[in-house]
């Protein structure tokens, strides 16, 4: 598998290489991609490449305009303006079956009057292989994802989880060029959800394929991808590793969506290294020389929103005034709430909660662990954290 | 007995009584029909009715074989309403399937003009009908008779196919088109197969009402070309009504609309509710 060496900035998500040469099999960009519905525009020129091997995976919230991306990749859906490249070529204008990608819909798509043996050869059937060899692939396909045992049945005769193989096994079974899979796991329970998590993480290791997967729960994100892109309103805000998006969000939007919970974000004023929201001044000096601080430090008083990961937060002698409004224990783990001023922050812990609901307490973090955004643009101020651009491993 | 239970009783009484009317009020003219089959005209002219009587095939060996004979007819009305049926079918799939799948200019258009012919009175259409095939030469044959079924048969065919073909999750050609099928074999590998139900049930209303259709046969039609619907007129004449051979021709008109009810019953059932279970399979 390969590694990018893309930064997370600027959020247009930039381009490893320039210009459309020197493609490897398996590459897949996309150039200044417009769709338009009528006089709704869904997608507002996304760029975007993706590496070979690579388990890329679209994040975002309903309606950000990632699962239209990704069908425009498969080709189901046309372009208004810009282009998409596989391997260096164009294939703005091709027809899905000329692409060479296969996909995987969140319906799974199987053809329920077809066994399932036939369900994963269709695709070798509609290109003329011979049937001994479509069913020694059929075979092989079925055995990669263990629904070998069930090839006579017909769709309506699996499990969730089985036609959810069975679809895996028809997509590889023709070993295309590119994965396409929209929101695989959303019909599956938590359990399964999780097993087919890994199973899924495996078999694109295994196959070494290049792969998109969209998805709008940030947990699939995180553990399956090799980088993310956060779709937010039909623009990519913001290409990254899992860690880089979560410890450098660029925008206050995508600090907000990353993370469960997502990012405590409070206004705040600026000035000297601290920041003051409520009346209490939270120190965010004494960071290294990439911290957002440091960056703007002897600046001029000014309004910011100041992000912590409730992970970050914790219970301190002296801080921001607080309520704890509810105590919430997990078991393995706790999450409080708590009401400083009129704003609600959550902190989490490893540790079972040592505090009552109703009590009263003063909140602090490490100056270094700090995010600022600006509150007009939503914008991140300062470089980010030291560990930003630390790689994800595994 | 719980009174769950008892409530429950009475409820299933209450529908099978209900479900019992609707049978008999249904029923009532064809069993009428079939026991004046096969009474002599004495018997069916009795008074009070006769309930009771000698059977007799009489009437059907003068239906069949005899001087009236209605078999002629049964062969007009086979041949128009099969010709019929296959041409609307042959046209009605794949118009239903643009209509249903595929983006063009004036959709919206041409679906309103198919259901819009559907709002036309027939009767309103019989003389143009006749002066059109009068000139082209098209009154009592085969071939003019089948055109004008097609008129009405064709945009109630399209407008039922619509919803079938609707019902089929568009993912599913999507996949079809993505595992490079193209769209004619994504149609005949995948849509087609799924709407067998549809096209089953379309296929039998289509059969059955040029089967039963009367009006454009009876003006359109001739010696040639007299469909049975027609043919049951011989039997009423100013004179007398031979009710018993009326009812011996109308029986067996009946009766393959009768078979291909209890043969298809599976498919007609399964295709009426086919949109009811599934639910449609847009995406979000």
């Amino acid at each position: 598998m390969s590694r990018v060496s893309e930064t997370a900035m600027p959020v247009s998500s930039g381009f490893p290489g320039s210009g459309t040469g020197e493609a490897r099999p398996g590459s897949v960009r996309l150039e200044g991609v417009v769709k338009r519905h009528g006089a709704t525009t869904v997608l507002h020129g996304v760029d975007l490449a993706i590496e070979p091997g690579e388990f890329f995976v679209l994040l975002g919230p309903s309606g950000s305009g990632k699962t239209t991306t990704l069908r425009i990749l498969a080709g189901l859906e046309t372009v208004s303006a810009g282009r998409v490249l596989m391997d260096g070529a164009d294939v703005t204008t091709l027809e899905p079956g000329e692409r060479d990608v296969a996909m995987v819909f969140q319906s799974y798509a199987l053809y329920p009057h077809m066994t399932v043996a036939q369900n994963i050869g269709f695709p070798l059937k509609m290109v003329g292989t011979p049937v001994a060899e479509i069913e020694r692939a059929v075979a092989d396909a079925a055995a990669k994802v263990e629904i070998g045992h069930l090839l006579q049945r017909t769709p309506g005769q699996l499990s969730g989880g089985q036609q959810q193989r069975c679809a895996l096994a028809r997509a590889i079974v023709r070993q295309p060029r590119l994965f396409l899979l929209d929101e695989p796991l959303s019909n599956l329970d938590a359990k399964l959800r999780l097993e087919t998590r890994l199973g899924l993480h495996k078999l694109q290791r295994s196959l070494g394929a290049t792969t998109v997967y969209v998805t709008h729960d940030q947990e699939e994100a995180m553990t399956l991808a090799d980088r993310i892109a956060v779709f937010m309103d039909g623009r990519i805000v913001q290409v990254g590793t899992p860690r880089e998006i979560f410890s450098t969000p660029q925008t206050v939007a995508v600090a907000g969506f990353i993370g469960t919970p997502p990012m405590n974000l409070l206004r705040g004023t600026l000035q000297g290294g601290a920041v003051t929201v409520s009346g209490s001044r939270l120190p965010v000096a004494g960071a290294p020389s990439s911290s957002p601080a440091a960056v703007i430090a002897g600046s001029a008083a000014r309004e910011v929103t100041l992000g912590v990961r409730p992970g970050d937060l914790r219970i301190a002698p002296i801080g921001l005034p607080a309520k704890v409004e509810r105590v919430e224990d997990l078991g393995d783990s706790s999450i409080v709430s708590f009401v400083a001023g009129e704003q609600l922050l959550k902190a989490k812990s490893d540790r079972a909660p040592t505090v009552r609901e109703g009590e009263h307490v003063y909140l602090a973090f490490d100056p270094t662990a700090a995010h600022l955004f600006d509150p007009q643009s939503g914008a991140r101020l300062g470089a980010g954290t030291p560990d930003s651009s630390k790689e994800r491993h595994g | 007995m719980s009174p769950s239970t008892s409530r429950s009783s009475i409820r299933h009484i209450a529908l099978y009584a209900i479900a019992g009317v609707g049978l008999a009020v249904w029923a009532f003219p064809v069993i009428w029909g079939l026991l004046t089959s096969f009474k002599t005209e004495r018997d069916v002219l009795a008074y009070p009715p006769k309930f009771i009587f000698e059977p007799t095939l009489a009437n059907y060996r003068e239906v069949i074989f005899g001087a009236s004979s209605i078999v002629p007819n049964l062969w007009s009305s086979f041949v128009v309403s099969t010709a019929a049926t296959l041409l609307t079918m042959l046209f009605a799939v794949p118009a239903a399937y643009a209509l249903a799948r595929l983006r063009y200019p004036a959709k919206r258009a041409s679906g309103f003009y198919v259901l819009a012919t559907q709002m036309l009175p027939p009767v309103g259409l019989i003389i143009p009908y006749y002066l059109v095939l009068q000139k082209i030469g098209g009154l009592d044959t085969y071939g003019g008779l089948t055109a004008i079924y097609l008129t009405f048969s064709l945009p109630f065919a399209i407008w039922l196919m619509v919803s079938y073909f609707e019902d089929v999750p568009y993912e599913m050609e999507e996949a079809a088109l993505l595992d490079r099928a193209g769209r004619l074999r994504a149609l005949w590998h995948v849509i087609l197969p799924q709407v067998r139900g549809g096209i089953a049930v379309t296929t039998i209303f289509v059969f059955l009402n040029a089967w039963n259709e009367f009006m454009f046969a009876v003006v359109l039609g001739g010696n040639r070309v007299r469909p049975v619907t027609v043919a049951m007129f011989n039997f009423i004449s100013v004179e007398q009504t031979q009710w018993a051979k009326l009812a011996a021709g109308a029986m067996l008109a009946m009766a393959p609309v009768i078979l291909i009810g209890i043969f298809a019953q599976r498919h007609i059932v399964k295709g009426l509710t086919v949109g009811a279970v599934k639910g449609g399979g847009r995406r979000g």
